[in-house]
């Protein structure tokens, strides 16, 4: 054992090997977890350590004035404290958590996790927290029999797959004294895009080098039908008109230059690192989904065929998020 | 990580005013006693907060703020003289509470002035432990709980009334942890170091001096001596004499005492005779060490270090009597004292000054010239107060220079002391060795309680010959004027007289007033009173004899663990699964199945029940005013609080009445 961590910051060791331990005492996590008495913790806020310094310093007077009502005071105020210690304990156990999704996000955006805590109980519960690495929710109270939805707001700086990891659920109710916490530690992840270059560099065209031409603006694509509509066609070219009349989702076709689909290559960024590459090859597929235009990936390793809609431009996203560089 | 949310502010004026109340009302029970301005502070300092809060007044800066905190502390200082013992250190914890409640501003502040507030309440209860103090405590200790709860808390405050609920049920859950810990944590019969600054001088009616020619008016205090409960018998009213400090040393004016001289085996000189009398006394502080018992204790507690000085009186030897203090004695009304005195002692008690009351020390001389037998001069000085014009008055005239000499032959208007004195000074001077004893005499019986009150009112004031062959012998003077001072007790003849036409004349009234007094006195006997001894025989009458102390710590660790093993049970209980949710589904499922008859398409998994409800509504268009309620109510029914339940006997009433209409 190095002694370096345990000197330099004594509270953050014990907590990091408190916290470990946990882990290794509890094992993963599924996706929902209901807070049993195994995996809460409790010690005293600051305020409790203070609350008890009080009590002490009553028993002291109460002996040495023998009174015997200071006494009954100091044991009152002592009982109130293991009775709210109870309740503290309480106002968490039976807790039903249940992460529900961490959408995408661009590097250096919040990545928010989205949790459902729900209270069976016929008790509400007050004051609960989701904190992560330090950083706590805010408070909530979650009526008796209710459901509340809670979110992590996990900084993000390279794109990738950010794990959640360790997570808390804490509370400080009744009255402070005591903080009950639950580590839980779910396999759940949120993926990161790269962060999107800046606009400037015009889109490839299929010969390549040559930006896009006017042209191809919305007003004057040329409209030619209705489609049934699928998953994944933007709202915006959905039939709306249509959809009153007949009860069916329909699409509008158009006929454009969209229609002639875009290859983005890697090695059509000569001079950029892979980053770079893939922020701007982001940026590409940011404008060209802002177009609907139909494009495909060319990555060394990975291609991504051609297509359209929200669901293949996250497609196009996930890829350029995930991409291994090959020579590492 | 908890620091820094106590650390943002939260000076919201539902917090402020909730810090306020709180800061009042734990401060209120020492507002009396303290120097008017430190309540004045305290109130400017609130109505300033709030002002702030509310109206946007500017608050002090940091500076003016340090300039208010020194001269505040300093102004306590001058006052005091201290910042130590009890008095100085509550005025100076309310004076912090009046700044830090000027600088209130987030949880962490309040937090503090929560835990000031208990503590203040815990001094309260080291001063005054009335009945009704107790009851304002208690109210108030429910109150600052419920400040607890709610300024403990980051998020908006809750409601009120359910707080004042929460506290309430976590207080009776406490109770019994209070009342193990209050009978089984180990009681110590002294204090771990001195008492700074407790004076409680002034509040007994007795002193260890008197001057009966200074006091034109007897202040009858109807605060309570003690109290006494008569174990086998109780004894006539003429038996009733409760001895204090004696008093042998006159100067021609004042008697006093000549400090309590401590000799072993005082009781050996004394010959008891007849039926003892057994009792327990609680007596109230007086801070003095006095411990008062009847005229002639034999026996007493052991171990409260009680001892009996030399002149037969009861003294608590190592420490005043500065809280409750019981005890109990056996006493034999009749009795003969041993000791003989020798010339130089004969001197000390038969001593007056040379000059000052001539004319009394004239007749005790002539009278001694006479006769030998001092029954004789006896029987002849009370046949004085007997037969000649003697008035028992609480209003006396004052005396002059020679106060013996005013009042035996002119005034001859006075209560207990002064024939008391006038009577020891003519004793001494036909050569007959006397002093001065003072105590109480009497007694109230209270019917409701079978046991006694013993008054300030029965301060009493009687003489002690020394007989050959007899030792110390009492008479009362007093007697010889006013018999039914004695017989009756004062009280009577005292509320008669002082307060005429007062209050306690009234019969019920007295009764109430006696009820009062017997609830006081068990409160008094079991909750006061409880100490090392109501411990010990509680113990033994659990079959626990003399534990050692860390015997008696387990049994209390043992006994809370075994509370909050049943509080656990409680709370399991308590937060048990609630059924409202399966409820609502399973009333939707019944609705579900009314549609799926009605010729709807059966229910998709994964459907939500909005969809759901759109697909039925357009399916079965007649009846989608229907649909969309039911499907609206139930899931609000799932996301939103039912207060009360009444979305759920709404949803409950829908769906049975509900009735697809034909599809189309």
């Amino acid at each position: 054992m190095r002694f370096g961590p345990v000197l330099a910051a004594p509270q953050q060791w014990l907590r990091a090997s408190a916290a470990a331990w946990a882990e290794k005492r509890q094992g993963p996590d599924a996706l929902g977890v209901t807070l049993d008495k195994r995996r809460i913790y409790i010690l005293p806020s600051r305020f409790g350590f203070a609350f008890g310094f009080t009590i002490f310093a009553m028993l002291l007077g109460a002996l040495n004035y023998g009174s015997s009502l200071g006494f009954a005071l100091t044991f009152l105020l002592a009982g109130l404290g293991i009775v709210i210690m109870r309740h503290c304990h309480y106002n968490l156990r039976g807790t039903r958590i249940r992460f529900l999704a961490a959408h995408p996000v661009f590097a250096s955006e919040p990545a928010e996790f989205r949790f459902a805590l729900s209270n069976d109980a016929s008790s509400p519960r007050y004051e609960i927290i989701l904190s992560h690495n330090g950083k706590e929710s805010k408070p909530e109270d979650i009526p008796a029999g209710q459901t509340r939805v809670f979110s992590l707001a996990l900084p993000t700086r390279k794109r990738g797959l950010l794990k959640l990891g360790r997570y808390q659920v804490t509370t400080r109710f009744p009255g402070n004294l005591f903080r009950a916490w639950s580590w839980l530690h779910m396999d759940a992840s949120c993926i990161v895009y790269p962060h999107p270059a800046p606009r400037g560099r015009p889109l490839p065209n299929e010969a390549g080098g040559e930006g896009l031409h006017g042209g191809l603006e919305r007003g004057d694509a040329d409209f030619i039908g209705l489609a049934t509509a699928a998953p994944g066609d933007p709202p915006r070219r959905i039939a709306w008109k249509a959809f009153a009349r007949s009860d069916e989702l329909m699409v509008k076709q158009f006929a454009a230059g969209e229609q002639q689909a875009r290859i983005l290559t890697w090695d059509s960024l000569p001079g950029l690192d892979t980053e770079q590459r893939l922020s701007q090859l982001t940026r590409w597929c940011l404008e060209a989904g802002e177009r609907d235009m139909a494009i495909g990936l060319q990555l060394p390793n990975r291609a991504v065929p051609v297509g359209r809609g929200q669901k293949h431009l996250n497609e196009c996203l996930c890829a350029l998020a995930l991409y291994e560089d090959p020579a590492q | 990580m908890t620091a820094a949310a106590l650390r943002t502010p939260a000076d919201t004026p539902d917090r402020l005013l909730w810090t306020a109340g709180i800061a009042a009302g734990a401060t209120l029970p020492h507002w009396p006693a303290l120097p008017i301005w430190v309540p004045g502070l305290l109130c400017l300092s609130i109505a300033w907060r709030l002002g702030g809060a509310v109206f946007g007044w500017p608050l002090p800066k940091t500076i003016a703020r340090i300039v208010l905190a020194i001269a505040a502390f300093g102004a306590v200082l001058i006052q005091y003289q201290t910042i130590n013992g009890l008095a100085a250190g509550t005025a100076l914890l309310i004076v912090m509470v009046a700044l830090k409640y000027l600088e209130s501003r987030t949880a962490r502040d309040q937090l503090v002035l929560i835990i000031i507030a208990y503590f203040l309440l815990f001094a309260s209860l080291l001063v005054d432990r009335g009945f009704l103090m107790v009851l304002y405590l208690l109210g108030f200790v429910w109150f600052t709980t419920v400040g607890l709860l709610q300024l403990g808390r980051h998020g908006p405050l809750l409601g009120n009334l359910d707080m004042v609920k929460q506290a309430g049920r976590l207080l009776v859950q406490a109770l019994p942890i209070m009342l193990i810990l209050f009978l089984l944590f180990p009681r110590l019969p002294g204090p771990l170091w001195g008492i700074p600054g407790a004076n409680m001088s002034g509040q007994s009616g007795l002193d260890d001096s008197m001057s009966p020619g200074d006091i034109t008016e007897l202040g009858l205090s109807d605060a309570v001596a003690f109290r006494v409960d008569f174990y086998n018998r109780t004894p006539g009213p003429t038996q009733l004499y409760w001895r204090g400090p004696v008093l042998s040393v006159f100067n021609g004016r004042t008697w006093s005492t000549d400090g309590p001289g401590m000799r072993p085996g005082m009781t050996e000189l004394v010959e008891y005779s007849g039926e003892p009398i057994e009792y327990r006394v609680m007596l109230e502080p007086h801070g003095r060490r006095w411990v008062f018992a009847l005229d002639m204790p034999e026996q007493w507690t052991d171990g409260r270090d009680i001892r009996m000085e030399n002149h037969y009186q009861l003294v608590r030897t190592r420490r005043p009597i500065r809280s409750l203090f019981d005890y109990e004695v056996t006493s034999y009304p009749a009795y003969r004292t041993l000791d003989t005195l020798n010339e130089r002692l004969r001197g000390y008690y038969t001593r007056l000054p040379a000059d000052g009351n001539p004319e009394t020390r004239a007749l005790g001389e002539q009278w001694r010239a006479q006769t030998d037998n001092p029954d004789e001069i006896i029987s002849r000085a009370l046949d004085i107060f007997r037969q000649e014009q003697f008035f028992y008055t609480l209003t006396p005239p004052p005396l002059g220079a020679n106060p013996a000499d005013d009042f035996l032959f002119r005034t001859r208007e006075g209560f207990c002391e002064h024939y008391a004195s006038a009577f020891t000074v003519l004793m001494r001077a036909a050569g007959i060795p006397a002093r001065v004893v003072t105590g109480y005499q009497g007694g109230e019986l209270n019917p409701l309680g079978e046991y006694y009150i013993i008054y300030q009112s029965n301060a009493h004031a009687w003489t002690e010959v020394w007989l050959e062959g007899e030792g110390w012998v009492r008479v009362d003077p007093t007697a010889a004027v006013a018999p039914d001072r004695i017989s009756l007790g004062s009280s009577q003849l005292s509320s008669a007289q002082a307060r005429e036409g007062a209050l306690a004349n009234i019969p019920w009234l007295r009764q109430a007033v006696l009820a009062w007094d017997a609830a006081h006195t068990y409160w008094n006997a079991f909750v006061i009173g409880y100490g090392p001894e109501l411990q010990r025989a509680l113990l033994e009458a659990l079959g626990i004899s003399r534990p050692h102390w860390t015997k008696l710590v387990t049994l209390a660790a043992g006994a809370v663990l075994l509370l909050s093993a049943l509080l656990t049970l409680y709370l399991s209980w308590s937060y048990r699964r609630t059924r409202a949710r399966d409820r609502s589904a399973a009333l939707f499922r019944d609705f579900v199945r009314k549609l799926e008859r009605a010729s709807v398409a059966p229910r998709a998994t994964g459907e939500g029940p909005l969809d759901f409800g759109a697909r039925a509504a357009a399916a079965l268009p007649e009846s989608a005013e229907d649909i969309d309620t039911i499907t609206r109510t139930y899931v609000r029914l799932r996301y939103e609080p039912d207060d009360g339940r009444t979305a759920l006997a709404t949803l409950r009433r829908l769906v049975r009445a509900f009735k697809p209409a034909a599809a189309a």
